[in-house]
């Protein structure tokens, strides 16, 4: 049974119509996963010499130890974002004569072979096979590192169960909060507790017994939540919640757009995709927190430009280079219904810039570093609304992946809208902010860069009609061609 | 009202449709049957602009559809789900399309009243997304909008298809109100030829992308067609 499974699950992959888009992700693909597992190869196996020269008076495994805690968070955090969890088509399986309990350990059993767990496994195989070199107990650290593969195991299936039931998110999440407060507040260490914790799995062998006894534990709680899931109305047709409807006529002030306007905010906030991109975007507001702060970047005004773009921008980048793709589930729609293109666009392109506004205010913080980088945001932000709005959609008119709303994308799995096209089109998104302020910069002096920055942005919007009726007749021209990809069934 | 000539479309080489004349006057109910693969809804889907010919073009109301968007105001369709906005509850969509269509809430609202028995109770109110409605309300919902706005042209797609008895009987008595009292002209597919003979004053019938019978309903009708598919 379980070599059908297996082959169907091999049918499914390569003939799934995202293998199938094009040699160039897969390659960007298959780098990516080379690229993680190499970068924990390498860090696990100078693990030990790392941690000897941060932390020379103590015992490298007891640091690590201690430290662990933290990357058990680091991997739950990651995988409840990233990691896709198994699924498998079991509405054909339910009627035909094959024990639920085994598809259930299936279903459970592939989870195993997760590239998450992967990493942790290429992590602390070389740590613990230069522990072994270096002359540690060979029974200890391989008590050890079994242990740590069976926490690995207990993080993937508690992190189905995250995902699955609201009940252990609601029980989790505040008790993992409650956890990092007290650490952080220094009202008890947590973390101190746990590397004792770890310390102990690692002087006493014995004690695997433990993190064991709680992987099985967990497999069977997970068993027994899908097992009484297991019918049609539970796991295969989705939960109808009911609906809150929000009165939005306020937006109504703004005139021939507002229909569109309406739906966007609706779009955005109903469905899990776009919801998705708007808290991603969030974090780009921290991205000037990584180069304000080193000295290095400081002398190199070109790339600080470049930042400051990407505070402001984050949603205008994220959401904006998908923009025809957010409506390709109803694009036919759209387009037999008498709409004016231009108010379809322009209603995107003052969602973008509401967006860098917002952005913008909560960027203020950035003060703290002083007028002349809080000047840089401004002009990025100029820019933002001036330029990379009107850039942004144009290269959206390039951009035929169709998007499944109601779906999460997850890394590895999900390549709704990405394709090389839109790398080429991000290009002159990035390379552009640097060259109008580098130039200037070079040649005059730094207030000349913010200037002709912000200046761009502001001829952005001085010439607004003339873009967006430019960008109007480019999504005219690929309006077939989109309709048809939109069409197609993933 | 609706002109074709020469209308062809291929794909990759091989014909799909062509039509070399077809003439639909205004407030004629148009009935449009076929197997699968006969070219229907590529009929429909030129009709609406959304792929474009290989030859020949289509006028609506004297307005070549693949060169400008003046017919748009006017036709109204409801051809698959990709018409309907997942994310919205069926009264946000009514509106939508309202608003894009020229009409305020209060007429909307108006024109919702009148088919309250076609929705069943089932379609307003329900605090749901049309995402969640089943295929059979969905497709209410989807009939129901294309109503709005006072259109002149109507395209419906198998319309009959998932809905419940009630319903369809129902939907057949609206359809022909359409073309009969308010002159509205209405092109409907199926593949229920009852259905189609008793709401449809003229019936197509698409064999491969040729027109092979273009026939006048009258008692006879429902016969011949029967005889046509079973040879």
């Amino acid at each position: 049974m379980i070599k059908r499974f297996i082959s169907l699950e091999w049918k499914q992959f390569f003939r799934a119509s995202y293998f199938q888009k094009g040699l160039a992700i897969k390659i960007l693909l298959i780098l990516g996963a080379l690229y993680f597992g190499g970068i924990a190869l390498i860090l696990g196996g100078s693990m030990f010499v790392i941690l000897k020269k941060i932390i020379p008076d103590v015992d490298p495994i007891v640091s690590a130890n201690n430290f662990l805690v933290y990357w058990i968070l680091f991997e739950l955090m990651i995988r409840y974002f990233m990691q896709q969890l198994p699924v498998m088509n079991i509405k054909p399986l339910m009627i035909i004569p094959i024990k639920r309990n085994i598809v259930i350990h299936y279903l459970l059993g592939k989870t195993i072979f997760s590239f998450f767990n992967f990493i942790s496994l290429f992590l602390f195989l070389p740590f613990s096979v230069v522990l072994l070199v270096k002359g540690y107990p060979a029974i200890n650290v391989l008590f050890w590192f079994l242990s740590l593969m069976c926490i690995t195991m207990i993080l993937n299936f508690t992190n189905f169960l995250i995902n699955k039931s609201n009940t252990v998110f609601y029980i989790l999440v505040p008790l993992f909060l409650t956890l990092i407060g007290l650490e952080y507040f220094n009202i008890f260490k947590v973390s101190k507790l746990f590397g004792q914790i770890f310390n102990a799995l690692y002087n006493n062998p014995v004690f695997v017994i433990i993190p064991i006894a709680i992987m099985a534990g967990m497999y069977y709680v997970n068993f027994k939540f899908i097992r009484k899931g297991f019918y049609l109305d539970q796991t295969v047709s989705r939960k109808i919640k009911e609906v809150n409807v929000t009165d939005l006529s306020w937006i109504n002030r703004f005139g021939s757009i507002a229909p569109f306007l309406k739906n966007d905010v609706k779009m955005i906030w109903r469905n899990a995709r776009p919801k998705q991109v708007m808290m991603m975007s969030f974090f780009f507001l921290f991205y000037g927190l990584i180069f304000y702060t080193q000295p290095m970047y400081i002398k190199m005004p070109a790339v600080l430009a470049f930042a400051s773009m990407f505070v402001t921008g984050g949603f205008l980048l994220s959401f904006g280079q998908l923009v025809p793709s957010w409506d390709s589930e109803y694009y036919k729609l759209l387009m037999s219904q008498n709409i004016p293109y231009k108010k379809y666009l322009e209603s995107k392109w003052y969602l973008m810039v509401v967006a860098v506004t917002i952005s913008f205010i909560l960027s203020t913080p950035y003060l703290y570093f002083g007028w002349k980088i809080f000047g840089m945001i401004a002009a990025g932000a100029l820019f933002n609304i001036g330029l990379n709005t009107f850039i942004t959609l144009f290269g959206g008119a390039l951009n035929r992946v169709p998007i499944e709303l109601n779906t999460k994308a997850k890394a590895f799995s999900n390549t709704n809208g990405f394709n090389p096209t839109q790398m080429l089109i991000a290009l002159p998104k990035l390379v552009l902010p640097m060259l109008l302020f580098y130039v200037p910069y070079k040649l005059f002096n730094f207030e000349a860069g913010l200037i002709v920055l912000a200046l761009s942005g502001v001829l952005g919007i001085v010439f607004k009609n003339v873009f967006l009726n430019k960008i109007e007749s480019i999504y005219q021209k690929g309006k077939y061609k989109t309709i048809a990809a939109f069409a197609e069934k993933k | 009202m609706i002109t074709v000539s020469n209308l062809s479309k291929s794909y990759k080489g091989i014909q799909v449709l062509n039509i070399e004349n077809l003439d639909i006057p205004k407030g004629q109910s148009f009935g449009l049957v076929g197997n699968n693969g006969a070219g229907k809804t590529t009929f429909f889907s030129l009709l609406l602009d959304l792929i474009q010919p290989t030859t020949g073009h289509i006028k609506n109301k004297n307005i070549l559809v693949n060169q400008s968007e003046d017919w748009k105001p006017f036709t109204s369709s409801f051809i698959d789900e990709s018409f309907l906005i997942g994310y919205l509850t069926p009264e946000e969509y009514f509106y939508f399309i309202g608003e894009l269509r020229g009409q305020n809430k209060s007429d909307v609202d108006n024109l919702l009243a009148q088919f309250k028995d076609f929705f069943h109770d089932e379609i307003l109110g329900k605090k749901k997304y049309l995402r969640d409605l089943s295929k059979g309300n969905q497709k209410k919902a989807g009939i129901v909008a294309t109503l709005i706005g006072n259109p002149e042209v109507i395209i419906l797609d198998e319309p009959f298809a998932n809905l419940d008895p009630t319903t369809q009987i129902r939907l057949k008595q609206i359809l022909k109100n359409l073309a009969e009292k308010q002159g509205v002209t209405v092109l409907i597919s199926s593949h229920d030829l009852m259905h189609i003979t008793e709401v449809c004053e003229r019936i197509v019938v698409l064999e491969k992308g040729d027109i092979v019978k273009d026939l006048a309903t009258s008692e006879a009708t429902l016969r011949e067609l029967e005889a046509h598919f079973t040879s």
